[in-house]
């Protein structure tokens, strides 16, 4: 089996192993070594998709990166991926494809009839129009204009690919392995240093792959293997394929992307898709080449139309002819090239050259090749539909104003070349301030901002020579730089054709009558008309060009587009290019994969999970989990069918009758240990704390500066300089930041040290009436009494051989301990507590009793301290003292702090006694008011009050103060409820707390 | 001013699109205006713009440094939404949602105003208790809320994660189905279109040098481009707030930082609303062309870079995937940085100053785009009355001496935490 | 992705540090009248200069100490990394 336009022996690719695929439906083969573009092209196939706007064929036309047509909907292992470049996907076996933006299909597309209407749709056009009436836009413009754009589809499945992170440090970081690459990343390799070199394509050597030179008597190509042989084989150098350096970010840290899998029918077991580097290097070569810019004319979208450039990567890396009757169209002498190639393998060429009286080694050798060449010629416009199937030509004046009569010339592919543009987004990206080089007409690197050179063609550079003789130089003095190392490697003697230089002239004047688009941006289908009419209507500056026109918006991001559209609006504003400046370069060079940028957080590994150390137990015993910051606590622990609701009541119950033990572990604990402990924490609480006993704990409120409740707690003074401080779950290390803040930075004078030991520590809460009898069991060798261990007392103790810390401290207002032993004996603290509590009825209480159990009491936590709140928002303000100052306190004056009618926490009992009043309801007085209704407060939690056996909610109300006994309105539209309710004290339950005190 | 509509659009075809007229015209700065807007971002366009209209002030002047629409304005991910708690936010957001529902007509550009709706989904009951807090007050406020239990959530958005293999399990979310997004720049031009046809002169290229400020008055503002005489000044500079402030020798509760934002290539469409992560900060919405727009956090210290780090980008990715597991396989085409005036208690401040005839507009945080029509109207009031308007009442620079807050997140004052 | 030398453990990489805002504003000493504008330039009112900036950073994943930073905010160029005692 042969393929029309494959050859037979030229080429890089594996002619031993075939492989099938399919493309819109029908079967084709290529080879190994293939990518989706060169198998297709192979095979005759040139039309692969439609514009964005028009729905115009699309072909090929470029052989990488820069491809601003061919993306396709790609299938691969039972997944399909939109947007992927045919000129990037290497060919695998069973790869399948289809054409994406077209419907029914890409021969025959309902879309193209944009493409005769296109004189109505200039650039702008729906800014214009799609007005009336006005809710016409959502409802009937926006859903079809949304369905006709976009690209390929997206699957909603879940990704099953893996892809990592490595993160590396070098000497050198070397991007691209052509010429420039390979000559520096050599050179500083025999130099010591350490070096990474990237290549974003499979095959190493950039365009030593496909052009005639002779370095050190070696073809490019053999130099260029016989250099990565070498480096693969150096402890010093890490070399990487189908690894794309895409952003240059601060200090000189890169990002790489590594397709390890791409190129395979699936990703091998444990293996990632793709893996992300993190390069942090001391150096940076940028040697990413050059893109070659089109040149501009009539119909010049057409499929057949490429780069030049690309027809020879075709036929020199491929074997593939992208046509056998090649139309060449070139302002330089880069065409002449390909046209030798297309030559030296049986077809006949004809180039046709702005120029008029061009002179060069590479134009005399098309010449002996007996080449026709037409000089002075232009192609006014592309002819045929889905491909090229002739051109319209003509003679062009010397001024490049007037064309001459319009011919016909038969052909199947135009090979364009409007000279090249160096691939300067690294460089850009680092911050380096680029300009503009007259020679060349584009951008090349300017002055360096971090450590990064630019070398070869990225550097505007464009002969073989130049290009290794700087390289060779660069690696060597950057890596001795870093190594002092002094090897010097010679540059090798390089043959290489010289070039004369390039036509200025890039787009091809309109002939008087005709209306043919000339595209600038091709998947956007940005022409130059809508260029024009943009600068027109005063959309003037770059940006406005590149948003009104979405020039240079599209996949490709404007590689080979945007210099051009410069060059027109520069050519339109009478201005030179520099001066209309390029839109800014950002990362990604190309796109990149989002799994690859998150890398393993996926899933249940998006966030850490902590778990306490009596988590097992609590799964075993059918504990339900709720989230509380990072950490899992259980919310109750289910018996039978009963639902949330039903569990935790009966936890709450248990609590108040016999005794209850909940988990407490993810409560922050910070150690405070030195001399002044007693007065920073006397600083950092409202309340004072420099005659706290040794052996007792107080509760502590602190606030932010701003005056704002931060945090509350219980400290606990356990010998003469220690204390003992607990947070809430969330605050737990904003408070121990906090802490460290004030005494690094504010108060260094302090002699304190403090660290978190939340981890250290194990805790639970024993909590209800019978609790101090089961600590007598638990703690038999000492005096657990009332009087022995008094409220707020603390007692250390042995909890059957280990050592465990008593605090006996409420949150429940029940008589209630909290027992801490080391984290390892977290363990078998709970399961003595459940084996001796037996007694007792002890039960187990997750965090949804313990809200009940906190707020029939009144006491406040999250959702009152909300980071909104004042102290005496939360009836807190006995706890500030009046003597001493604190963080914060100085903002408590404000106006709005001190107002009479400042909100306050209350209690709310809807008037029935049996409707739960909703969280986040709003309490108003009049439920019928007109919109907006003034609302006095709203319900900051609800429970149902196993006390007293009806629903109690707590609220924050305006002039909270003198609310109680007030009837009002709680209403939550979202449910559709409203309920009334009294305002009653926030203390629900055992006001005077002597339970505690019990 | 030629009018756009689809006849025009035709008629305008027959002659190749050639007799299309400016949509502004570059204008030299004159000697003297009543009023000169510094700043010619979408804020700033507006406030000529209502200034005109609303108040018949037309001796008026945009004066910006670069391309107008350049800043934020350009940088935003488009969406608008009322869906705040405090009364102040939520009043002000839902007159400019009045706005918005008629700016194409208004302005005779169409700004593509998409109300496809805005979820905010909740991942634990607290969180729907916060969220059911704000939407209640929505709702008293007269704005729509609605309040989304986990199967109402996935039937609208079935491609958030439903699994089992999720940190954060959805439990719910709040909806506001007339929150939606616009088309950033044709605002910006459409305001611009508009004021220009009124007599505004509109300036780029033209940056602010210094104040000519005496007797605590404005008299005049100095430029690259020549002095001009004025007697009022609105800054609507946000992102430079504190650059211009160090001109005036004013230190306000603004700090600049910096916000990432990133879209995916162009796809045929598969989510139709605005959609936040509740577990982190992450928000993402499909635009007309296809791009999925996805932003989150800040990049976490003062930054004028208009130039992002990847760490930021990768936590909000990650989030990304956290809250849309699918979004794993697509690919981020292009990302940018905008810089944020964050305000000490996340809400903005339009205000008068103690410099008489300064005007202030700046601290909008993330929430610029959204408030574009509502800042210019007010502002504009603001400046022709000399006092300020109801509606930005609460907007005062004196707020945070009084305590009087706005703090919708309650985080505070490290405006670098979002 | 930042690259700091934290003065007690060398150069680290951003994500172990967070960030802590201005570093010129001082904490007013406790006890002291001070009047309203001076507590609200402590609390409220920030210089957020473009160019040289004085910053507080903390060792957050290392040390846990906090430092001073002088860095560009147009560039983020870091010029100078201080203990949290040491002025520039």
């Amino acid at each position: 089996m042969t393929q029309d336009f494959r050859l037979d022996t030229v080429g890089l690719i594996n002619r031993d192993k075939k492989l099938s695929f399919i493309f819109n439906g029908n079967n084709y083969f290529g080879y190994e070594g293939d990518t989706l573009a060169s198998a297709l092209l192979a095979n005759g196939v040139h039309l692969i998709g439609r514009s964005f706007k028009y729905h115009r064929p699309r072909g090929f036309f470029g052989a990488g990166v820069d491809e601003p047509y061919a993306v396709v909907q790609l299938y691969r292992n039972n997944e399909t991926e939109p947007n992927v470049k045919a000129t990037e996907q290497e060919l695998f076996e069973g790869l399948e494809a289809k054409s994406v933006n077209c419907w029914p299909s890409v021969n025959f597309d309902i879309g193209a009839i944009n493409n005769f209407l296109k004189v109505f749709l200039p650039a702008g056009f729906y800014y214009k129009t799609f007005m009336w009436p006005k809710s016409f836009w959502y409802k009937v413009y926006e859903p079809f204009i949304r369905k006709a754009a976009g690209l390929g589809v997206a699957s909603t499945k879940h990704d099953k690919e893996r892809y990592e992170h490595k993160y590396e440090y070098c000497d050198l970081l070397i991007a691209g392995s052509g010429p420039a690459g390979l000559a520096s990343a050599y050179a500083a390799a025999k130099n010591g240093a350490r070096v990474i070199l990237a290549e974003d394509k499979p095959r190493y050597g950039g365009t030593l792959l496909t052009s005639e030179v002779n370095i050190g008597n070696q073809t490019g190509k053999e130099w260029s293997e016989n250099i990565i042989t070498e480096l693969k084989e150096m402890p010093n150098v890490t070399v990487r394929n189908r690894s794309q350096v895409f952003g240059y970010y601060d200090h000189n840290m890169l990002v790489m992307l590594e397709k390890i899998s791409d190129h395979l029918p699936k990703t091998k077991k444990y293996h990632p898709k793709q893996r992300l580097w993190y390069i942090r290097a001391k150096e940076v070569l940028i040697s990413s080449g050059s893109i070659e810019r089109p040149l501009v004319f009539g119909n010049n979208d057409t499929p057949g139309v490429m780069l030049s450039s690309a027809a020879k990567e075709y036929l020199k890396v491929y074997g593939v002819l992208v046509g056998k009757k090649p139309l060449i169209f070139t302002n330089n002498d880069s065409g002449y090239e390909t046209a030798i190639e297309f030559k030296k393998n049986g077809v006949e060429p004809i180039i046709l050259d702005t120029r008029k009286e061009p002179n060069s080694e590479t134009i005399e050798e098309a010449k002996n090749l007996g080449i026709q060449i037409k000089l002075s010629y232009v192609v006014v416009a592309a002819k045929g539909y889905k491909k090229v199937d002739s051109a319209e030509i003509a003679k062009i004046s010397d001024n490049k104003n007037n064309l001459g009569a319009l011919e016909n010339i038969n052909c199947d592919c135009i090979c364009v070349s409007g000279f090249w543009t160096p691939t300067i987004h690294l460089a850009s990206q680092s911050g380096n301030k680029t300009k503009f080089d007259k020679n060349i007409d584009a951008f090349v690197p300017g002055v360096s901002k971090q450590n990064e050179t630019t070398l070869g063609a990225a550097n505007g550079k464009f002969t073989l020579e130049e290009t290794l003789k700087d390289s060779f130089d660069a690696g060597y003095e950057l890596s001795k730089k870093i190594t002092k190392n002094e090897n010097k490697i010679l540059c090798p003697k390089v043959v290489e054709k010289k070039k004369t230089t390039h036509d200025k002239f890039w787009c091809v004047p309109l002939p008087k009558g005709k209306t043919y688009k000339r595209f600038l941006d091709f998947q956007n289908d940005v022409a130059v008309s809508d260029v024009e009419i943009a600068v027109k209507e005063g959309y003037r500056s770059i940006e406005h060009v590149k948003r009104y026109t979405t020039l240079g918006m599209a996949t490709d991001q404007g590689k080979t587009s945007n210099l051009n559209g410069l060059q027109l609006v520069s050519n339109i504003e009478n201005k030179i290019v520099p001066e209309v400046g390029h839109t800014t370069f950002r990362p990604p060079y190309t796109p990149v994969t989002i799994g690859a940028i998150v890398g393993r957080e996926v899933g249940k590994h998006s966030r850490p999970t902590r778990k306490s150390p009596i988590h097992y137990w609590h799964e075993k015993n059918n504990a339900v989990f709720v989230d509380a910051g990072v950490w899992l606590r259980p919310r109750y622990y289910k018996r039978g069918n009963e639902t949330l609701f039903e569990g935790s009541k009966r936890e709450a119950k248990n609590v108040r009758t016999n005794v209850g033990v909940c988990d407490v572990t993810t409560l922050g604990k910070i150690d405070i240990k030195g001399p002044d402990a007693a007065e920073l924490l006397n600083r950092v609480y409202t309340n004072a704390w420099l005659k706290l006993p040794v052996g007792k704990a107080r509760y502590g409120v602190m606030l932010r500066e701003d005056g704002i409740v931060m945090d509350d707690g219980t400290t606990t003074r356990i010998s003469e300089n220690h204390y003992h401080m607990t947070t809430t779950t969330a605050q737990a290390a904003n408070v121990l930041s906090h802490l460290e803040y004030y005494l690094q930075v504010v108060w260094p004078e302090l002699n304190v040290n403090v660290v978190s030991t939340t981890e250290q520590w194990a805790g639970v809460a024993i909590a209800g009436p019978k609790s101090r009898d089961l600590l007598k069991k638990l703690f038999p060798k000492i005096d657990v009494s009332n009087e022995g261990l008094p409220f707020m007392g603390y007692l250390e103790g042995e909890l059957f051989g280990v050592h465990a810390r008593i605090f006996r401290i409420s949150f429940s207002g029940e008589l209630a301990y909290e027992v801490n032993v080391e984290s390892d004996n977290g363990s078998f603290m709970w399961e003595k507590i459940m084996e001796l509590g037996k007694n007792f009825e002890i039960q187990p209480y997750g965090t949804e009793a313990l809200s009940t159990l906190r707020i029939e009491m009144g006491h406040v936590a999250g959702s009152e301290l909300d980071g909104r709140t004042i102290p005496y928002d939360n009836s807190l303000e006995g706890m500030i003292s009046k003597k001493k100052d604190f963080i914060g306190k100085r903002s408590l004056n404000r106006k709005a702090f001190v107002a009479k009618d400042r909100q306050k926490v209350v209690g709310v009992i809807p008037l029935d006694k049996k409707t739960s009043i909703p969280e986040g309801s709003h309490l108003v007085k009049d439920k019928n008011a007109q919109l907006p209704n003034p609302k006095l407060g709203y319900i900051s939690a609800s429970c149902w009050s196993v006390e007293f056996d009806n629903p109690f909610s707590l609220a924050i109300l305006k002039d909270g103060k003198n609310m109680i006994g007030q009837k009002l309105f709680a209403m939550s539209p979202l449910k559709n409820k409203t309920i009334a309710v009294e305002i009653v004290s926030s203390h629900y339950v055992d006001p005077k707390g002597e339970r505690v005190r019990s | 001013m030629q009018k756009y509509s689809i006849f025009n659009l035709i008629k305008n075809a027959f002659s190749g699109h050639q007799k299309w007229d400016l949509a502004w015209k570059d204008a030299t700065p004159k000697k003297e205006y009543d009023v000169v807007i510094i700043g010619g971002g979408g804020h700033g366009l507006a406030t000529a713009y209502y200034l005109a209209k609303e108040h018949n002030i037309t001796n008026v002047a945009i004066i910006e440094k670069g391309w107008l629409g350049g800043g934020n304005m350009g940088r935003n991910t488009t969406i608008i939404r009322s869906n705040y708690m405090h009364d102040d936010n939520a009043l002000f957001s839902e007159f400019g949602m009045d706005l918005w529902r008629r700016m194409s007509q208004d302005l005779n550009y169409n700004v593509m105003f998409s109300p496809r709706g805005i979820i905010n989904l909740a991942h634990s009951d607290a969180q729907m208790n916060i969220f059911a807090r704000r939407g209640n007050s929505m709702r008293l406020n007269g704005i729509d809320a609605v309040l989304l239990n986990r199967e109402e959530v996935k039937e609208i958005i079935p491609m958030a994660d439903f699994s089992d293999n999720v940190r954060f399990p959805i439990f719910g979310g709040l909806m506001q189905p007339s929150a939606g997004t616009a088309r950033h720049d044709a605002v910006a031009w459409g305001y611009a279109r508009q004021a220009d046809s009124m007599g505004v002169d509109i300036i780029q290229n033209c940056e602010v040098t210094g104040f000519d400020v005496s007797g605590g008055k404005i008299n005049g503002v100095r430029t690259s481009r020549g002095d001009i005489k004025v007697k009022k000044i609105g800054l609507c500079v946000a992102g430079s707030t504190n650059i211009l402030a160090e001109k005036l020798n004013m230190t306000i509760p603004v700090e600049t930082h910096l916000l990432q934002a990133c879209v995916t290539e162009p796809l045929k469409p598969v989510l139709d609303k605005v959609v936040t992560f509740g577990a982190g900060h992450f928000y993402i919405s499909q635009s007309d062309k296809g791009e999925m727009v996805m932003g989150g956090d800040l990049d976490g210290y003062n930054s004028y870079a208009q130039r992002g780090n990847l760490p930021t980008l990768q936590h909000v990715l990650t989030e990304g995937i956290a809250m849309m597991p699918f979004l794993s396989k697509l690919k981020m085409l292009r990302t940018w940085g905008g810089i944020m005036d964050m305000s000490m208690d996340g809400s903005p401040i339009i205000d008068k100053t103690h410099i008489e005839g300064l005007y202030l507009n700046c601290g909008w945080c993330y929430g610029g785009f959204k408030a574009t029509p509502a800042s210019g109207w007010t502002f504009a009031h603001t400046i022709a009355q000399d006092r300020v308007h109801k509606l930005n009442e609460g907007y005062s620079l004196s707020r945070f001496n009084t305590g009087h807050l706005l703090d919708e997140k309650g985080l505070g004052t490290k405006t670098w935490i979002s | 992705m930042l690259h700091i030398k934290c003065p007690h453990c060398g150069m680290r990489s951003q994500n172990e540090f967070s960030y802590g805002g201005d570093a010129t504003v001082k904490r007013p000493e406790l006890n002291k009248e001070i009047s309203d504008q001076e507590w609200d330039n402590f609390v409220y009112n920030r210089k957020s200069l473009r160019g040289k900036h004085l910053e507080l950073w903390q060792h957050l994943s290392g040390c846990r100490q906090w430092i001073k930073v002088e860095r560009d905010t147009a560039t983020h160029e870091i010029f100078k990394t201080l203990k949290a005692n040491e002025d520039i």
